[in-house]
This record gives C-alpha cells, structure tokens and sequence, in this order.
C-alpha cells in the first residue's frame, strides 16, 4: 500500500536464549511519528537494526517503503536516515569529514555534498565546530553533528534512536520542532525512540510500548486510552452552590459515569466532551458559578503508565497480542477498577 | 545483492580510515617503527661496520649458498662482499615481516577499532554492502601497508647505497631479488595477512584484542611460514616469482571467502 511507510507482521528476532523481539506486527502510515518506548532492553534498538537491514529477522515479514529488507538492504538504506544512540562520531576526524564520508558513501557528488554539510551544520549550530575535530565536543554538539548527518541525503524514513538526550533545553525545542515539521510538513515518516514521554507526547501519532521484545500496546494514543479507560476525565470548579447537591445534580445527567467531590472541585468521569458542556448548562441554570470546566484528553504519557501499571499489575508479561492496521493493541485491564491515573509525567 | 562494486562507497570507506589512522598516533608510531628501525637504521649500520672494519670473511656463508647467486658476489673485491650479501640478498626475506606487520595493526582497527570506538554502527545503517564494506576494510589496511613497504623500499635504496658508498664506489641497489621481493612477494604476503586479521578484527571486540590474537596465535604461525619460504627466495628469481604467486592464490582465496562470508548481521550481533 503506497501511504503505508512501515509494515512488519510477526516480526521475531532472538540473540541464542535471549528473546529480543517477539512477534511484532506493526503498521505506519508514511508522515506519521511513531514513538518506540519501553525501558531499556526493550527491544527498541533491535527493532530499528531489523527495519533498516542491519539485522536478519528469525522469523516474520516486514517492509519498509514497500522494500524488503531482507530482499533489497542497500536499497532501502539509501531511503532512510539513522541517529544511533551513540552519536557514533569518529574523533579523529572533523564534523565536516565524518558528515562527508558518509556523503560519499552514498553516493552524492562532493561539492553538493559539502554545500548540504554547511547548511545542516548551520541549522544544528554547529558551524563553528566545522573544521574541528570531533575528540572536542561535547555530547549534545555530537548529538547534533549526527543529526546533520542523518539528514544529509533528505530521507523517507528516519530512525531516531533518543534524539535529544544531552541537549540542553533550546536545542530540546529545536530539535523537537525540526521532528514535527520533518512528519507535518515534509512527509517523513520518524521512528523515534525515546525514554522522553514529555517529548513522545508532543510528536509521535503513534505509540509503540515494548517490554522484554514483546509488543504491549500498538496504537494511536486517543484509542488506546479508550480502550484502557472508561469515559474522559473532566473537572468542574465551582462555587454558589452545595458541592453534594452540585454532585447530585451532574450525577443525574446522561453520558456521566462517576463523579467524586473534592471540595468545590467535582472530578467528573463523562462519555465525551459535549456531556461536560451539558453539565456547565445545568449547573448555571441552577445558580452555580463555574470558575473552570476542563474536560482532559489522556495522554502519550498516561497511557504509557496504565499499560505499565496493568502488566506490573498482572506480575507477569501478557501474551503479545499483535495487531494490524490502525486497530489499537492494549493489555487486559487490571483486576482493580479502574482508576484516574495520577501519576507523575515524564 | 547486487553484483557490481560501488566503488565511490568503497573509496570514501577507504578516505575516512585513512584519514583518521594518519591522526592516530597510537597506530602510525608502532606501524612506522619498525619498518624505521630496518629501512633505515640497518642499512646505515652494515656500511659504517663495513667501511669502518677490515674485509669481513663472508666465504662460508657464501658456501652455503646457491652456486648461481654465490658466483656474481665471489667475484666481488672482498670487502665489498660482506655488503652486497646482506644489503643485497639476507635482508630481503626480513622485508616481507613489514606489509605484514602493517597491514596487522590497521586490520585489527578496521572492524574491532570501529566497534571500540562505537562507530561501527553508523557504518552498517548506510547503503554499503556487506561485500564492498569487506573489500573496503580490506583496501584501508592494504594500500598504506603496500605504500609503507614501497616508500620504504625507496628510502632503504638511498640509505643502502649511500652507506655502501665508501665500499661500493657504485649503486648496487635495487637488486632483480630486492624488486621481485618489494613488487610482488610483499604485496601478496600483506594481502595474506589480511585475508586472517580481517576476519579476525569482525570478531573481536576491541583493537586490542583483535591485535592480541592476532599477534599472538595467527601472524606468529604467517611469519614461521614466510621464514621457512623466505630460504628459497635465495636461489633463483623465478622461485620468488612462483612463491609469490602461490601466496596471491591463498590471499585471495582468504579474502574471497571472507568477503562471502561476511555479514553484517553477525557483526551487529556481538555490538
């Protein structure tokens, strides 16, 4: 399918004993982010080393830009960009001579190549670190540098493997929004992996929770966090009127699930947004002052806690159960009932 | 895979380590040395020791040695024999343990220096297969082997005429012998080194210990080899013309089978 970027079914990698990945099945549309997150050991980096070739599957099916990678690797790696972890630099050289040996492996004539070096390095702020040797710079100028060169020769898909650890904050933000504007406006598809939820959450269209190589939860966010909760959380601040009988009042309304008080605030557990607003009509024609209605969309982070907080729940790894297409995939609910999720965002 | 070479990715594999091992001083210094020590400092040495002492009496060494080759040195003057045999024919054989040593120290960078260094995993997400990324490696380790020897070679002709001259009088440097040894035999011989220390380096997972074993187990079994071979380079130049072909056939018999086998899964594997 032409607008799909990325399409792996049963995807199974082991290293001897070790299961490094298990049975992924996973679908993104070309300009989509998608976010790879799970601690460490995952099998996020095992993932990206699958999909660009690096890495022979044992067992399963995947394409890439409608590319096998099995079949055609050097092929689909002129297609696609790679920021590994390490920012994998040779010391040695100067940023503008690792940025063009790999310019000329690719195969790009050597004064575009060294135009387009210039301009990217001048983008990162790292024009004056040019000529210099990389044995000198820091960790983020190195991050930086390898972003440069990931984008040399504009690819399709970019694997970005924790793009902005290191950075401090303005070139967090930069960076950021040099991700979004690659997906929004030039197209690109971006797998990034990340231990930053704050920064998933900002960008990825798509979250993929993995834990020990096993797929926990595939999906949009939005539809994954309706499958894991019941209703939309929303709270209403007032004052002018009785908490309980304000409590009552909301309780009686269609499309309400729950309501708890908590002094003037009702914490509110609705079907969808328009039943917030209903509630806002009858309460002020009740003669309530309403100081706030805020209906909350659960987020990249918040989904990524409950489906932690279900497997942990459950003391052991679910079954992966993969999924296809856009269907969201997401663990069993927990034996509690369910609950806000207060946790902390990262 | 594909069939053709992409040799704009080979040669820019080649640039960038080239590049990087001249800045590195901890590779150039033990790759320079001793080629130093042998191009230079024992040529210098046999003249001075020749044109300082008296005729040195060489006749049981030359007793021992091929009537053809021995015949041309016995009707030397006799202070120029002691010269013309060990500048001329002896050293020949030790020259062939420098393409050897060289190309060792940078094949065990090659792969194992990457992996160290943590660049390796750059070099495998780009559009370079499996066997170009092999012959390029291969070619990094080659060429400044080959160009050590040859440069030498070039400065061990001047050196060794100049230090001669007192005795010598004349240039009797490059000898038929010295030129089948530096153009042939000791390309092949690096090339034969690399076939096992290539392949050695992909395993390893530092320089260090790709030189260790290496330097240790394999080069000292390639050196016993080339010194057991090296007596016969003594007698005729067709022989170094034969042995240097039978150790082009085993090199690149190595490398073709190195390049088959070479994978970047495996390597990926152990990173």
């Amino acid at each position: 399918m032409a607008d799909v970027a990325i399409r792996t079914e049963g995807l199974t990698r082991t290293f001897g004993a070790q299961v490094a990945l298990a049975d992924v099945s996973i679908e993104v549309p070309r300009g989509e982010v998608l976010a790879l997150l799970g601690p460490n050991g995952a099998g996020k980096t095992t993932t990206v080393r699958l999909l660009n070739a690096v890495l022979d599957p044992d067992a399963g099916t995947m394409r890439v830009l409608g590319i096998d990678p099995v079949a055609a690797p050097d092929e689909l790696r002129r297609h696609t960009g790679v920021l590994t972890e390490h920012a994998g630099l040779d010391d040695r050289l100067t940023a503008t001579e690792n940025l063009l040996a790999v310019a000329r492996i690719r195969g790009m004539a050597i004064e575009p190549a060294r135009r387009r070096i210039g301009e990217l390095l001048e983008r990162f702020g790292m024009s004056a670190r040019a000529d210099q040797r990389v044995a000198g710079a820091s960790t983020g100028q190195r991050k930086r540098i390898a972003l440069a060169r990931s984008l040399l020769h504009d690819p399709q898909v970019l694997f970005l493997d924790e793009p902005t650890s290191g950075l401090d904050p303005a070139a967090i933000r930069d960076v950021v929004a040099m991700i979004d504007s690659l997906a929004a406006e030039h197209g690109r598809t971006v797998i990034l992996c990340t231990h930053f939820l704050g920064e998933a959450d900002e960008l990825a269209d798509r979250m993929a929770i993995l834990h020990r190589g096993h797929l926990e939860a595939f999906g949009r966010p939005a539809d994954l966090a309706a499958g894991l909760w019941t209703g939309i959380p929303a709270s209403l601040e007032l004052g002018g009127i009785e908490p309980d009988v304000a409590a009552d009042l909301v309780r009686s309304l269609r499309g309400v699930i729950e309501v708890t008080v908590d002094g003037s605030v009702l914490t509110l557990q609705i079907t969808e947004r328009e039943v917030l607003a209903r509630a806002v009509r009858e309460l002020v024609h009740a003669g309530a002052d309403v100081f706030a209605a805020r209906p909350e969309t659960r987020t990249l982070s918040d989904v990524y806690f409950e489906v932690e907080r279900r497997r942990t729940g459950h003391g052991s790894t679910p079954d992966p159960r993969s999924s296809s297409g856009t269907q969201p995939h997401i663990p069993p609910p927990p034996p509690p009932p369910d609950t806000r999720n207060t946790q902390a965002r990262s | 895979m594909s069939t053709a070479t992409d040799w704009g990715a080979v040669r820019a594999v080649v640039w960038k380590d080239i590049t990087a091992v001249k800045r590195s001083k901890a590779v150039v210094l033990p790759m320079l040395l001793l080629p130093a020590v042998m191009l230079l400092g024992l040529p210098v040495v046999i003249g001075i020791l020749a044109a300082g002492s008296g005729p040195m009496n060489v006749e049981s060494l030359l007793n021992g040695l091929p009537s053809n080759l021995a015949e041309p040195i016995v009707s030397l003057p006799e202070r120029q024999q002691a010269v013309v045999l060990v500048l001329g024919y002896l050293i020949a054989p030790l020259f062939l343990i420098i393409p050897l040593m060289v190309s060792a120290v940078l094949a065990a960078d090659a792969f194992a220096g990457e992996k160290e260094r943590r660049t390796i995993e750059t070099l495998l997400h780009l559009p370079i297969s499996n066997r170009d990324l092999y012959l390029a490696k291969l070619l990094s380790a080659f060429l400044p082997a080959v160009a050590v020897s040859w440069v030498g070679f070039a400065c061990y002709l001047v050196v060794g005429n100049a230090s001669a001259w007192p005795v010598m009088h004349r240039l009797f440097l490059p000898t038929w012998l010295w030129t089948a040894v530096i153009l042939w035999l000791s390309p092949a011989v690096a090339a034969f080194g690399l076939g096992i220390m290539v392949r050695v380096s992909a395993r390893a997972r530092t320089s260090q210990e790709a030189n260790q074993l290496g330097g240790t187990v394999i080069l000292p079994l390639v050196l016993a080899i080339v010194a057991q071979t090296s007596v016969l380079l003594l007698a005729e130049l067709w022989v170094t013309l034969v042995i240097g072909a039978i150790v082009w056939s085993v090199a690149i018999a190595l490398n073709v089978r190195g390049a088959r086998r070479f994978a970047r899964n495996t390597l990926a594997t152990k990173l």
